[in-house]
């Protein structure tokens, strides 16, 4: 699949100078944003604006990547994230995957639409050789595939529980990923997770796996203005329980502070080095007041 | 300050006690029979089972020298929920009625004691430089799992505390790395609950110096009936008798690696 270029995203980007920060505490998380927002999908809600025709944010030359990884390693990291766009887009995915695996517990983001029997057969023997455990997070929006689709695309339903069918046949335990995006209409029923819990189960899913994330007010969600964080906000506030004080994130352009906000000069920490990322990060963007209240962090657990 | 390090050659470790009183006997029992010259206990007495203030007359008279675990901060300090670390809401479900129930049971007497266990331990096993924490050297809940902990991280730890052996529990599931120039990760399992393997047994770990260190997993069979009957006695969750009848975790799954989900039942 080639990548169109048109013109980039125009992103606003509220100042960063004034924002309080959270202070660096470890290297727990490594993503690697390896596609950029190139993605086969145009999901209404995407947090990056990702799609085929407008990668705002270009994919990263492997080498980069590998010397992420390497960097990484050498700091201690606990484990690694390759997410997009669609990073099964990447024509060196796998071979990403299993350098990743050599040094730390690997998770890839997907939508699931591009993993197909052979692509499955491929991971499963990529789990099966690793020192670590490989985790595949699919995205699904709604268990209902009119509601689902209409966010993420026509066909985008049947494709991800296709993948999340041959994953699961194959012992990966895939962990789906819904956004809170179709809940209100879902009032008065199951809550979310269980809904998502009792939908694998009638897929055959045995351990159904289940992450459930807020929608951030950014990318295609995105909203004019919005509350920003102040000091006062976070008087008497554990700072370490915000994933930017112990994530990375390394995307076209160097390194950024998290995945939500990767991409954005305002999150931006280091041209390109891991360690020199090791600084204050600013909590300048209205989406920082989503992991303030929400308590969200983007890793697996 | 000098930290006084004391020296052994042979000692026995386990963490999660979980209010299983009858296993901890039984591995009280079975580690004198081997002969260790200490017992130490890596945190979290508290929690799933039933009757929390059984345990401390036991750690206390056999002299177990112990180390706070999250749970045992939770309670000491008065906080809310047990700080296990759990994300998943299905996880937090069953942790909020084991925490409720064992902060109801639990002496104040036996709560402050639990409050002044120190936070990690250091001792000497022959010339092995050995490092004692509950989760983890950095964070008292942080999940060191087998499939999930890289050994560049590992190599940090022990580099950074001057240590030869690491000894950490938390995920309630045994593993032993050994790792470059002589070095050791092991994570010493529970004895609250079996480790997800479709056995009732239980583990604990006997660290004995040498020339290499040895490392050896020691299963503990108990009367584990009579617990799972105490468990529905005081109207806990009968997920948790399950457990301990079946040996399959039930509970506090969703944040399991896939690969150690995957050999489990659930």
């Amino acid at each position: 699949m080639s990548i169109r270029m048109s013109l980039p995203l125009v992103v606003n980007e509220p100042g960063a100078e004034h924002a309080p920060v959270v202070p660096f505490l470890r290297l727990s998380a490594l993503w690697i944003q390896i596609t950029g927002t190139w993605c086969n999908l145009e999901c209404t809600h995407c947090i990056n604006a990702s799609g085929p025709d407008d990668p705002w944010l270009k994919p990263i030359a492997p080498e980069v990547a590998r010397e992420a990884i390497r960097e990484a390693d050498e700091l201690g990291v606990k484990e690694i994230y390759f997410t997009g766009g669609e990073p099964f887009l990447h024509g060196e995915i796998l071979a990403l995957l299993a350098a990743a695996l050599a040094v730390a517990p690997t998770t890839v983001l997907t939508n699931g639409t591009l993993i197909d029997e052979a692509m499955a057969d491929r991971l499963a023997g990529l789990a099966r050789g690793a020192a670590y455990s490989l985790e595949i997070r699919v995205s699904l929006d709604d268990t209902d595939p009119e509601k689902n689709d209409r966010i993420r695309g026509a066909g985008a339903f049947d494709k991800a529980v296709r993948a999340i069918r041959i994953l699961h046949d194959r012992g990966l335990l895939p962990i789906v990923t819904a956004t809170e995006i179709t809940s209100h209409e879902h009032a008065g029923g199951l809550g979310m997770y269980e809904r998502f819990r009792g939908f694998l189960a009638g897929l055959g899913v045995e351990k159904p796996r289940v992450k459930i994330v807020p929608v951030f007010a950014l990318g295609r969600s995105s909203r004019e203005g919005g509350r920003r964080l102040t000091e006062d906000d976070l008087e008497g506030f554990d700072r370490g329980t915000l994933q930017c004080s112990e994530s990375r994130v390394v995307a076209d352009g160097g390194v950024y502070a998290c995945p939500i906000l990767a991409g954005l000069p305002g999150a931006k920490l280091s041209d390109g080095g891991l360690e020199a990322s090791f600084r204050d990060a600013p909590l300048y963007h209205p989406s920082c007041v989503t992991c303030h209240e929400t308590g969200m962090t983007c890793k697996n657990g | 300050m000098q930290e006084r390090v004391a020296e052994y050659r042979r000692v026995a470790l386990f963490g999660g006690v979980y209010n299983n009183a009858p296993a901890l006997h039984a591995t009280l029992e079975d580690a004198r029979r081997r002969d260790v010259e200490a017992v130490f206990c890596l945190g979290d007495m508290g929690g799933f089972g039933p009757h929390p203030d059984r345990v401390f007359p036991l750690l206390k008279d056999h002299g177990v020298l112990a180390i706070q675990g999250n749970y045992d901060e939770s309670l000491a300090q008065g906080k809310s929920d047990c700080g296990c670390g759990y994300t998943d809401p299905r996880d937090n479900h069953f942790a909020r009625i084991s925490y409720e129930y064992t902060f109801a049971n639990t002496s104040t007497g036996n709560k402050q004691w639990l409050g002044a266990l120190p936070g990690r331990r250091r001792i000497r096993l022959g010339e092995h430089r050995v490092l004692m924490c509950h989760g983890s050297p950095r964070v008292i809940n942080e999940f060191l799992w087998e499939s999930a902990t890289p050994t560049g991280l590992l190599k940090r730890f022990l580099g950074q505390a001057e240590a030869d052996v690491l000894a950490c529990t938390h995920t309630g599931i045994k593993w032993h790395r050994p790792l470059p120039d002589g070095k050791h990760a092991v994570n010493v399992g529970v004895i609250g609950r079996p480790e997800n393997d479709g056995s009732s047994n239980v583990w604990y770990t006997v660290l004995t110096a040498g020339p290499d260190l040895s490392v050896e997993f020691i299963p503990v069979h108990y009367d584990f009936e009579t617990l799972a009957r105490q468990i529905e006695q005081e109207g806990l969750p009968l997920e948790f008798a399950e457990t301990i009848r079946t040996g399959w975790w039930t509970t506090c799954l969703e944040n399991l690696p896939s690969r150690e989900r995957a050999r489990g039942k659930y």
